[in-house]
């Protein structure tokens, strides 16, 4: 059924340094927009699965596309601690796919 | 629109992603299309279609994506247009496009929100294709896609659809006639959808046709619309001011039977519950997910998201309204959570109500989602109705008076204001509902008792005051309330309805509080219940299941012990089987979650069996039939089983699954194959279900029609033979072509009943409701029954004779009668050659092996001219050998010996040399043609007069032997007779 390949990652299993990572969360809610210096903005979403909640940082125009109670897949994302938060990032080829 | 533009990219991403097989099947379709001439390409097809059911689907599937996806491809692109694509599919389709109708139906209860439009559009003009082609199934797919039509959004793709849809309907309106639940279901659906059309021109076209096509339903299949229940009155309110609508109001009042004969006015149709699939079918399948997602899995104070998800979804617009009355219906009608969820901390269903009441931001909304919210308890009775669809009322004013007083004080205004108010003339009932909902509420222990609700201090004191003057008997405590309701005795409370209900709160506030007289006065009156006798309860010898139970899930193991508490039910309607009756609803709601492991089948199986043995060892039959005698009859919770499967389609997953229950069922306990006949014959609700007994029977380890239904009646034959009798004028008409041929079944029967029976059973085919035979499988049965004990082959004979059936087609049973051997058939079969021809000729009796008798000549004209004159010698010529004890008689008789002369005159000489000793008779005729005594003997004989002596074969030789054989005859019954009295003795007293 799914495009994915391994079977979605639980957020209770997500460590820092972890990369790769398929995961099917929904969105619970949008925080404020942050820009950087480059002018990139920025969004930490609180998502969460049946087995934990856990902040992903979204990245420029997907962000304003995103609403709470959305269902996405990340694929390749990786996750890593950011202000002491244990933070989840689509990394590079990966991408975030509204699937409900 | 640049969001839009990503969803939509995404949902096409998603529609392309997920259907891989849809789209693997529709390559192998144009591979096989492309570049070949259309004959080619239709011959390719069929050479795969034909190669057996995975390539036929394929090619179906194929082309079913084809039509969908391919709208703008130019037809001389590929070779392939959508057009040509259904047409193609129509040509290879050899189950009627089954497959199709069910991808349809899965794309539309799982995916249509995620297609896209041109994809949606084609969707369309598939379903109007098949419909225009009346492909069988294709009204279950308008149904679904009806289903898609949200309420309160008027949006432009849902009004879309929903004009879509109409227009189906209403240019193929002739072909929805055909269909009742369709006519229903579009009529519950459209009268809801033209609430929310208005303002804009384009609106209003939509609900003037939406309004012509509703009313032209209403108008000529009213019996059909009445199908839904009362909730189509609440409907029609709502649109009462259209013009037209008016109108209809106007005969519903006061001229109901101009809508149908049937139909004898609103108080009828208010009286029926409204079926669970009308409720439903307003949701569209995201919503429903969504809300029985919040009624099973979220706990109570996490739901704030899950509303606010659900709010900025569906209910975030002014239009949007409407669609709370359908999600507090759907919420007390549909949603009934299992106990086991109702005594967790998931979100319960008045919190949802509340958060539904809270939110409404008009007034008219708040009004009428009150009245959805009470209007099972308008014309509630405890019989018909559910406490769980008035629970949820109760619960949100009970759970609401101290977080918002003012939601229980709105609550209880109105359902004071409702009662003169609903509807003037039937203020009566309207009363009588509400009444028999709160008696109910308290019986029930939903609330122990009233009085907290209704005599609170946070209430304002005119509300107070206007709950005290209607409801009298539920709001005299003046004690805090307390919970001291638990010393009753629980015996009690199976004791009466009204008793129980007053008297522990009477019994609480008798100290502190005296009320008016009259009010003491009807106290007085109830205490006299609690003294009534406590009816004599069957009592149980206590069942162990204990080693069963241990190998159930946790929340079934619970059910199955609330089934054991109470299990010893007195009487089929004490609220007792009731409350059983909804434990078993719930345990077979919880077979049916999707997530049952059913290796735990066979355990429950044995427990329902062990704490159900007293079903199985009463009588099944009431002692008086008479519709509500059956219909409570019915009601055991057993049978919750037999009428949850009548109410799901065949080819569910759930039904199948219900099937193995019943098959681990009937693995332990045969007897529920006939009780599930029983059921299918006796219950409303499965009125024209016989059929689903084939299904069982199938499922079985039987595994087949044939031996499961005689297995049954053996069963049933062996525990009841009333039952039996009672059985077998339906299981002859659902079932001809297992019974008719079955001698087996016929002498079960016959063995059994007594002459009482036999009578019913003959009046039964009599008025032609029982068909026991048939032309070409009767003789069969008749031979076989030669073997039979003679009140056995009295009654088959008895049930033959109750046809019509020509004789002729019993006649070549004659060879298989022997004189003395078959006293029983030879007797009735005579008796019915009399009638046959009314000659008072002299008859002659086969009495050996020989084909033929001269009875059968004189009876069949058509045989006689048949029949070669040497036939007629040598039959005549074998009777003289064979009678030899009555040949004398009929060989002097002068008309035969004058015969026997004439032929001999004309016949030729190989015949006078071959019957010589025939004629030889007739020259001893001449001899002794003028000896009186025996013509005197001859007339004496050949007029039956008497009964006995027609069925006695008239020879004076063997009348001592022929005596004693009709004493036989009427001797052997009574053993079997009396042996069967011994064994059903209620059935044949109560005659």
């Amino acid at each position: 059924m799914n495009g994915g390949t391994d079977p979605p990652l639980f957020i209770k299993d997500i460590k820092p340094g972890l990369k790769n990572l398929n995961v099917v969360f929904i969105v619970l809610e949008i925080g404020r927009v942050t820009k950087t210096k480059d002018g990139h903005e920025v969004r930490s979403c609180k998502v969460a699965d049946k087995t934990g909640s856990i902040t992903i940082s979204v990245w420029d125009e997907i962000g304003g596309l995103i609403q709470p109670g959305d269902i996405i897949r990340l694929t390749r994302g990786y996750a890593s601690m950011w202000k002491g938060c244990l933070t989840l990032y689509t990394g590079r080829g990966g991408e975030l796919q509204k699937i409900g | 629109a640049e969001r839009q533009a990503e969803r939509g990219r995404e949902a096409g991403s998603l529609l392309s992603r997920e259907p891989n097989r849809l789209e693997r099947c529709m390559s192998i379709v144009t591979s096989m299309t492309a570049g070949v001439s259309e004959r080619e390409a239709n011959d390719a097809l069929n050479a795969h279609v034909c190669k057996g059911p995975p390539q036929h689907e394929e090619v179906c599937l194929g082309l079913f994506t084809l039509v969908l996806t391919e709208p703008a491809q130019d037809a001389g692109d590929s070779g392939v247009c959508w057009r040509n694509c259904y047409r193609d599919l129509a040509l290879v389709s050899r189950d009627g496009m089954n497959i199709v109708l069910n991808k349809i139906n899965q794309i539309l209860m799982e995916k249509y929100l995620k297609l896209q439009d041109t994809c949606r559009t084609q969707l369309v003009w598939l379903v109007r294709e098949l419909v225009k082609s009346g492909v069988l199934g294709a009204d279950g797919v308008c149904m679904t896609f009806m289903k898609q039509i949200a309420g309160g959004d008027v949006t432009a793709k849902n009004i879309w659809l929903a004009e879509s849809v109409l227009d189906i309907l209403t240019e193929q309106r002739e072909w929805v006639l055909k269909s009742g639940i369709l006519i229903a279901m579009a009529v519950y659906t459209y009268l809801r959808l033209i609430v929310d059309h208005h303002g804009t021109a384009q609106l209003q076209a939509l609900r003037q046709k939406e309004v012509d096509f509703c009313l032209s339903l209403l108008r000529e299949r009213f019996m059909e619309c009445l199908m839904i229940g009362r909730d189509l009155v609440r409907l029609l309110q709502n649109v009462a001011r259209i013009p037209e609508f008016e109108l209809l109001w106007k005969d519903i009042i006061h001229n109901p039977q101009a809508l149908s004969p049937q139909f004898t006015g609103i108080l009828q149709l208010l009286q029926s519950r409204t079926s669970r699939k009308f409720l439903a079918c307003r949701l569209t399948p995201d919503m429903e997910t969504k809300l029985l997602f919040m009624t099973s899995r979220v706990r109570f104070g996490q739901q704030k998201r899950y509303q606010d998800w659900f709010q900025r979804q569906y209910l975030s617009t002014p239009d949007s309204q409407s669609l709370r009355c359908d999600l507090i219906r759907y919420i007390c009608g549909v949603v009934h959570p299992s106990n086991e969820v109702l005594s967790s901390d998931i979100l319960p269903r008045w919190a949802i109500i509340g958060w539904l009441l809270t939110t409404c931001t008009s007034n008219v909304a708040a009004s009428n989602a009150k009245l959805a919210l009470f209007y099972d308890w308008l014309f509630f009775s405890p019989d018909k109705d559910s406490i769980m669809n008035i629970e949820p009322a109760i619960l949100v004013m009970h759970h609401s008076m101290k977080p918002h007083p003012a939601i229980t004080a709105t609550l209880l205004d109105f359902m004071c204001r409702i009662i003169p108010n609903f509807y003037p003339p039937l203020e009566g009932h309207v009363r009588q509902g509400v009444f028999s909902s709160l008696n109910h509420i308290v019986e029930k222990r939903v609330l122990a008792h009233l009085a907290p609700l209704f005599d609170n201090p946070k209430l304002d004191k005119e509300l107070r005051a206007m709950l005290r003057e209607k409801f009298p008997e539920f709001c005299s405590s003046p004690s805090p309330p307390v919970e001291v309701k638990l010393e009753e005795p629980v015996s009690v409370e199976m004791d009466n309805h009204m008793s129980d209900k007053d008297e522990g709160f009477y019994d609480n506030a008798e100290a502190a509080f005296s009320d008016d007289e009259e009010d003491l006065s009807s106290r007085g009156k109830k205490r006299e219940f609690r003294f009534h006798p406590i009816k004599e309860t069957v009592v149980e010898e206590p069942v162990d299941i204990t080693p069963y139970l241990d190998q159930l899930d946790e929340s079934l193991r619970d059910k199955v012990l609330q089934l054991q508490k109470g299990r010893c039910a007195p009487l089929p309607s004490s609220p007792d089987t009731e409350a059983q009756c909804e434990v078993m609803q719930e345990i077979v709601d919880q077979v049916l979650e999707e997530d049952f492991d059913s290796e735990q089948l066979s355990v429950l199986a044995s427990c329902l069996q062990e704490l159900f043995k007293a079903h199985f060892r009463g009588e099944v039959l009431p002692e008086e039939i008479t519709e509500e005698s059956l219909e409570e009859s019915v009601g055991k919770p057993l049978y919750l089983i037999f009428r949850n499967l009548c109410q799901m389609q065949e080819d569910n997953s759930s039904f199948s699954l219900l099937l193995d229950l019943l098959s681990e069922l009937y693995q332990k306990q045969p007897k529920i194959g006939y009780h599930l006949l029983y059921y299918l014959r006796a219950s409303k609700a499965a009125a024209g279900k016989m059929n689903l007994y084939e299904s069982f029977a199938q499922a079985t380890q039987l595994g087949d029609l044939h031996t499961c239904l005689m297995m049954d009646m053996k069963a049933c034959q062996e525990d009841d033979v009333r039952l039996l009798c009672h059985l077998t004028p339906s299981i002859y008409t659902e079932f001809p072509d297992e019974t008719l041929r079955s001698g087996e079944l016929l002498n079960m029967i016959v063995a059994v009943i007594d002459s009482a029976q036999l009578q019913e059973l003959v009046c039964h085919v009599m008025m032609g409701n029982l068909v026991m035979f048939r032309k070409d499988s009767v003789l069969n049965i008749l031979i076989q029954s030669l073997d039979w004990e003679t009140f056995e082959q009295y009654c088959a004979w008895q049930l033959f004779l109750a046809h019509n059936i020509p004789l002729e087609t019993i006649i070549p049973i004659l060879q298989h009668l022997k004189y003395k051997e078959h006293p029983e058939a030879l007797s009735c079969l005579l008796l019915q050659l009399r009638r046959e021809k009314a000659s008072p000729a002299p008859r002659a009796l086969p009495s050996a092996s020989d084909s033929g008798c001269p009875c059968s000549l004189r009876s069949s004209s058509s045989k006689l001219a048949q029949l070669t004159l040497e036939q007629i010698l040598e039959h005549l010529d074998n009777l003289r050998l064979n009678l030899t004890n009555t040949k004398q008689n009929f060989f002097s008789q002068t008309p035969i010996l004058q015969a026997l002369q004439h032929v001999q005159a004309s016949c030729d000489e190989a015949h006078k040399m071959k019957f010589s000793d025939l004629f030889s008779l007739a020259e001893e005729y001449e001899d002794s043609s003028s000896k009186p005594p025996k013509s005197r003997r001859k007339a004496a004989l050949s007029s039956p007069r008497s009964r006995k002596n027609a069925t006695q074969p008239p020879n004076a030789e063997e009348e001592s032997g022929s005596s004693s054989a009709s004493e036989e005859e009427d001797t052997k019954p009574k053993p079997t007779k009396r042996k069967r009295k011994g064994s059903s003795a209620v059935g044949s007293d109560s005659d």
